[in-house]
């Protein structure tokens, strides 16, 4: 298993799992957010060659991840399907092959804005469509895509930035990479999928990183 | 309607047309120049042809007279007609800010010649419906840029409506003759010549080191063609400001702060005043330093770069051309464009790096016939009295720097290929001989033809199971075309090959544009800091979504931002003549008034170390408080240098393991280390061996983050990524993924993509120039190795010593390199 990371947030113990997920033991839960399903299928619309590769890929590490945690629940803070033009057939026979293999899985899509755009999952999925915020069972934290601008008072977990940091060493020495951004009051999730794009972020003063490569963690500072 | 019946009698020429042209010149009270009237004769002739000749020499009605000349012939005694010929000449000119003056300047002789011709520019800043109202009838000579063109050809129609083209007439080829638009030019060239085998093409260039091969990529593959030398010895004066207290004036730097005052006073003796500047930051302290010393020109002198934006660039242009300025501060964003607008003086601030670049500003002034062109050159730092001195003996000798074509991009032939099927279609076999036609695809091979096709038809090896992906379809016939029109529209929109990285906008909140800044920049910069742009002291207020948005700053100090890439290693050409300098100055020779100036450092260096000779290799060594210094100095020039470095110093590591240090400039570089190993001669010779250096630098270099930056420019161009444009419908946004990001996808899932073999070609060719790294290396090796260990750094260490620019071999893990760069962070904090 690839590296992981407990945390202590909100009185509770998580890991950051370092294929850019996030894990609650207690509730035998994974969080992942952005996974944008269907982009690779979009691109190939107009003409742009990509491969269905990542989403291969990306069904794998997940159901790795379930299989190592001994998940009961994944809950994906939104962005599940990229666009409408991205709901092919090659994306929904891997998607079928992967639910197959986990059918007592219980999974919670908190909307996104690509969600929006290009609608609810397949309903043969099994995938409960909540709106966003959504408040987490026993009432913990909210579980929302976009994380707000203002100050909330409730806790929460959020995606949609797609949290990467930049580090530069000497002379053109530089390192990209995904990260979580944590503050008492907050987790981003990096985006899941890997066919998504890196937004650089500022190391805020209340705020930890958390930065990976998808085999290991480290904080940054 | 009325129709107004004409009185007067239908006009005829009177005359032999080129008696009109003449009898023009003499209105003007000019004399033709004879390389004008050769070429006049060439074109009438049928001939194609390269006409070299410095700026402001009259270039343009070379090129333009003829045309006009063989359609007056053509019309004989018959009536003048009223309506404008069909589309006879295209002007293909490499920048959008050409386009204008030169438009201007070609309807200026048909309309002094009173001949019904029209002269339109089309370009991306054309209005549709302009554009719509030119397809159904073109001018009678279309002004326009090579993705135009491109743009041009990717509609069936093009090829009607181009029945009447005659000459094509390609401005400032020199500029565009190493760079993929250039190539893109050709491969627009090698389809008008299918249309029409008696199409006439003229080059305008600057004087280059190859003009042969310039004049071949022009004219493509087996075409014979005239090379027309308008270089009628015209007079440059180099003129250097000497430092008064040279004793003190500093031997490393780049800015030049010292010699603000003399600048200043050397504006205020002329009437306007370019100041060149080699990179945007330099050009940004200029501006500041000349405003803090003379307060007064504040609303007199203007700044010029590429990043700042274009409609704040245009009111400089503007008054520049209306004499209503003082001076300009600029980069080479000024060294084409001004052509129209001559100044009084031209002053370079630093080393002029290459003879070709000093000649074309020295140009910018002194176009009178007969007149001197002179250019002023200002020390930023000691040494570059040598390459003045250098520079002015190459000029005078014109030993001027080649530019070479490149070769096979294929990322601009998918592109290429996709604007062909749209426009009416290809079939295979007819194409790659049109392909091969253009010079830079001369030696395309069959399998890399196939890969191309196969790209764009199926998307390349691991899309064939996908049937849904049909960018260009084949049918039963073997006719390449597009069917979909999402596809046709994406790839019209995203034809060009010119990369922006990414960029942060610069706005005020009232959403006037400033520029652009680099994302590593701003991202220094705390929210209510300040920095300098365009000129201007402002305030960041916040960052968002790609866009900075500023105020004015009231008072205070700012930073000033750096711009990556844009540093042009001393030219091979200079830099031998630097090395011939350096050679005479150890035989106590000081011709030149700037070499007399920096004896007493030379001499220095020569008591202390040595002025090496031109068989010779200097290496120094030192010891420094930092541990053992060596310095070695082929005078290679700085990009050369640092793959040069970073080779040695991994072959050091091989013989004993030791961390190194590296540094390096246009002269030598510099490896500094904590041991205490000596290499003697032999050592030498196999560190600075030219075998295997290639398979060596990927070993040792991070190659792969180079890559993926340059693999940027490669994807767009192979329309992978679409950047869309202003105004551009939101649900494009769906398809918008970063370069690195492809890259990293087909690294992993594609490895043998072309275009990832093509992205790391470019990166050692263009980023560490691996050509000129072996040629030094293989001259090196019959040189004479000298060793000399100066007690102290001497003067040409010290800059390499200086230069705060350092980077580190060795091999980490991930976490090891992220948390060195993360400790590295706290320390800069």
């Amino acid at each position: 298993m690839n590296e992981s990371l407990t945390i202590d947030w909100q009185g509770e113990l998580l890991q950051l799992l370092a294929d850019r997920a996030v894990f609650w033991p207690k509730e035998k839960t994974i969080y992942i957010a952005d996974t944008h399903f269907g982009k690779a299928a979009t691109f190939r619309k107009v003409g742009i060659p990509v491969s269905e590769h990542t989403t291969m890929e990306d069904c794998q590490r997940l159901a790795k991840l379930i299989d190592d945690t001994r998940a009961q629940k994944l809950v994906i803070l939104g962005d599940f399907l990229h666009a409408r033009a991205g709901r092919s057939q090659p994306v929904r026979n891997l998607l079928f092959n992967w639910r197959d293999q986990y059918q007592k899985l219980s999974i919670d899509l908190v909307r996104g804005n690509h969600d929006l755009q290009s609608g609810d999952p397949w309903p043969e999925l099994g995938i409960t469509c909540l709106p966003d915020p959504t408040p987490s069972k026993k009432n913990t934290w909210e579980l929302r895509h976009l994380p707000p601008e203002e100050e909330v008072d409730r806790p929460f977990l959020a995606g949609h930035l797609h949290p990467g940091y930049r580090l530069h060493g000497k002379g053109r020495d530089s390192l990209r990479c995904p990260c979580w951004v944590v503050n008492e009051k907050r987790i981003i999730l990096p985006a899941f999928g890997s066919f998504t794009g890196l937004k650089n972020i500022k190391h805020e003063k209340d705020e930890k990183i958390f930065l990976t490569n998808g085999k290991e963690i480290q904080e940054l500072g | 309607m009325v129709v107004q019946a004409s009185k007067q009698k239908a006009k005829t020429l009177k005359k032999p047309a080129i008696d009109v042209v003449l009898e023009w010149f003499k209105t003007k009270q000019w004399d033709p120049f004879p390389f004008q009237k050769k070429t006049w004769s060439a074109h009438a002739k049928g001939e194609s042809g390269l006409i070299h000749a410095p700026t402001g020499t009259g270039k343009t009605y070379a090129a333009w007279a003829g045309p006009l000349i063989e359609w007056m012939d053509e019309l004989g005694k018959k009536p003048m007609p009223k309506r404008p010929p069909e589309l006879r000449v295209l002007w293909i000119t490499p920048l959008r800010a050409l386009v204008k003056d030169t438009t201007h300047s070609l309807r200026t002789l048909v309309e002094d010649l009173q001949l019904p011709w029209t002269v339109e520019e089309r370009t991306g800043d054309t209005t549709g419906s302009i554009k719509a109202k030119q397809r159904k009838r073109f001018p009678s000579c279309l002004v326009t840029t090579p993705e135009s063109l491109s743009l041009l050809l990717s509609y069936p129609e093009t090829k009607e409506a181009f029945s009447n083209l005659r000459t094509v007439v390609v401005d400032e080829w020199h500029e565009l003759l190493s760079t993929k638009r250039g190539v893109q030019t050709e491969l627009g060239l090698a389809r008008l010549r299918l249309w029409n085998s008696k199409l006439k093409t003229w080059g305008l260039s600057a004087t280059l080191g190859n003009l042969d091969i310039a004049q071949a990529t022009l004219l493509g593959t087996n075409k014979p063609g005239k090379l027309i030398d308008g270089d009628f010895k015209k007079k440059f004066e180099v003129d250097v400001l000497i430092p008064k207290d040279m004793e003190k004036f500093p031997w490393a730097g780049h800015l030049g702060g010292k010699m603000v005052e003399e600048v200043a006073q050397q504006i205020e003796g002329a009437g306007t005043t370019l100041v060149f500047t080699n990179v945007r930051s330099q050009t940004e302290f200029w501006f500041h330093a000349l405003q803090q010393i003379r307060p007064k020109w504040k609303d007199e002198i203007g700044i010029h770069h590429g990043s700042i934006d274009r409609k704040e660039r245009k009111q400089v242009e503007v008054r520049l051309r209306e004499g209503t300025i003082r001076a300009v501060v600029c980069t080479s964003s000024l060294d084409l464009g001004v052509d129209f607008s001559p100044v009084d003086q031209v002053i370079q601030i630093g080393g002029p790096k290459g003879v070709a670049r000093l000649l074309q500003r020295a140009g910018r002034c002194g176009h009178q016939p007969g007149a001197v062109s002179r250019v002023i050159c200002v020390p930023t730092h000691a040494m570059e009295m040598v390459e003045y001195a250098a520079a002015r003996e190459a000029i005078n000798e014109r030993r001027i720097e080649a530019r070479d074509p490149l070769s096979s991009p294929l990322d601009l032939l998918a592109q290429h290929l996709i604007t062909l099927a749209l426009g009416g279609g290809f079939f295979s076999k007819d194409a790659i001989k049109e392909v091969r036609s253009a010079w830079s695809f001369r030696d395309i091979t069959e399998e890399e033809w196939g890969w191309v096709l196969d790209f764009i038809i199926r998307g390349g090896d691991t899309l064939r199971a996908y049937d849904q992906f049909k960018r260009v379809v084949v049918d039963s016939d073997g006719l390449h075309s597009v069917e979909s029109r999402i596809i046709s529209r994406f790839h019209r929109m995203s034809i060009g090959t010119i990369t922006s990285d990414p960029a942060i906008e610069v706005k005020f909140s009232t959403g006037r544009r400033l520029g652009t800044v680099e994302e590593s920049f701003i991202s220094r910069i705390k929210p209510g800091s300040n920095f300098y742009f365009g000129g201007k002291l402002l305030t960041l207020k916040r960052v968002r979504d790609l866009t900075a948005v500023v105020s004015l700053a009231k008072r205070g100090k700012g930073v000033i931002p750096v711009w990556g890439g844009g540093k042009s290693p001393l030219s091979s050409e200079l830099a031998s003549g630097v090395r011939q300098k350096l050679e005479a100055a150890g035989m106590h020779i000081f011709k030149e008034k700037e070499m007399r100036a920096l004896r007493p450092s030379l001499e220095l260096q020569s008591i202390g170390s040595r002025l090496p000779k031109m068989n010779e290799l200097l290496i120094e060594r030192t010891d420094t408080r930092e541990g053992t210094c060596w310095f070695v100095y082929p005078f290679a020039g700085c990009l050369a240098h640092e793959g040069l470095a970073s080779l040695i110093s991994y072959r050091m590591t091989r013989l004993e393991p030791m961390t190194l240090s590296l540094s390096f400039n246009d002269y030598g570089f510099h490896l500094c280390s904590t041991s205490t190993q000596e290499f003697n001669e032999s050592d030498w010779r196999n560190l600075l061996s030219p075998e295997g250096v290639v398979d060596e630098l990927l070993e040792c270099m991070n190659l792969s983050e180079m890559d993926k930056r340059q693999f940027r420019e490669v994807a767009r161009v192979a329309g992978l990524i679409f950047q869309g444009y202003p105004g551009a419908r939101k649900s494009n946004r769906q398809v918008q993924a970063s370069g690195g990001l492809f890259f990293d996808v087909f690294s992993k899932y594609d490895p043998h993509n072309l275009l990832l073999t093509q992205s790391r070609r470019e990166v050692l060719d263009r980023q560490l120039e691996v050509n000129r790294m072996v040629s030094t290396l293989e001259r090196i090796s019959g040189q004479i190795i000298v060793r000399e260990s100066p007690s102290r750094l001497s003067p040409f260490g010290f800059p390499l010593w200086a230069e705060s620019l350092r980077s580190q071999v060795s091999s980490e893990s991930w976490s090891e390199r992220v948390k060195r760069m993360s400790q590295q962070l706290e320390k800069s904090a």
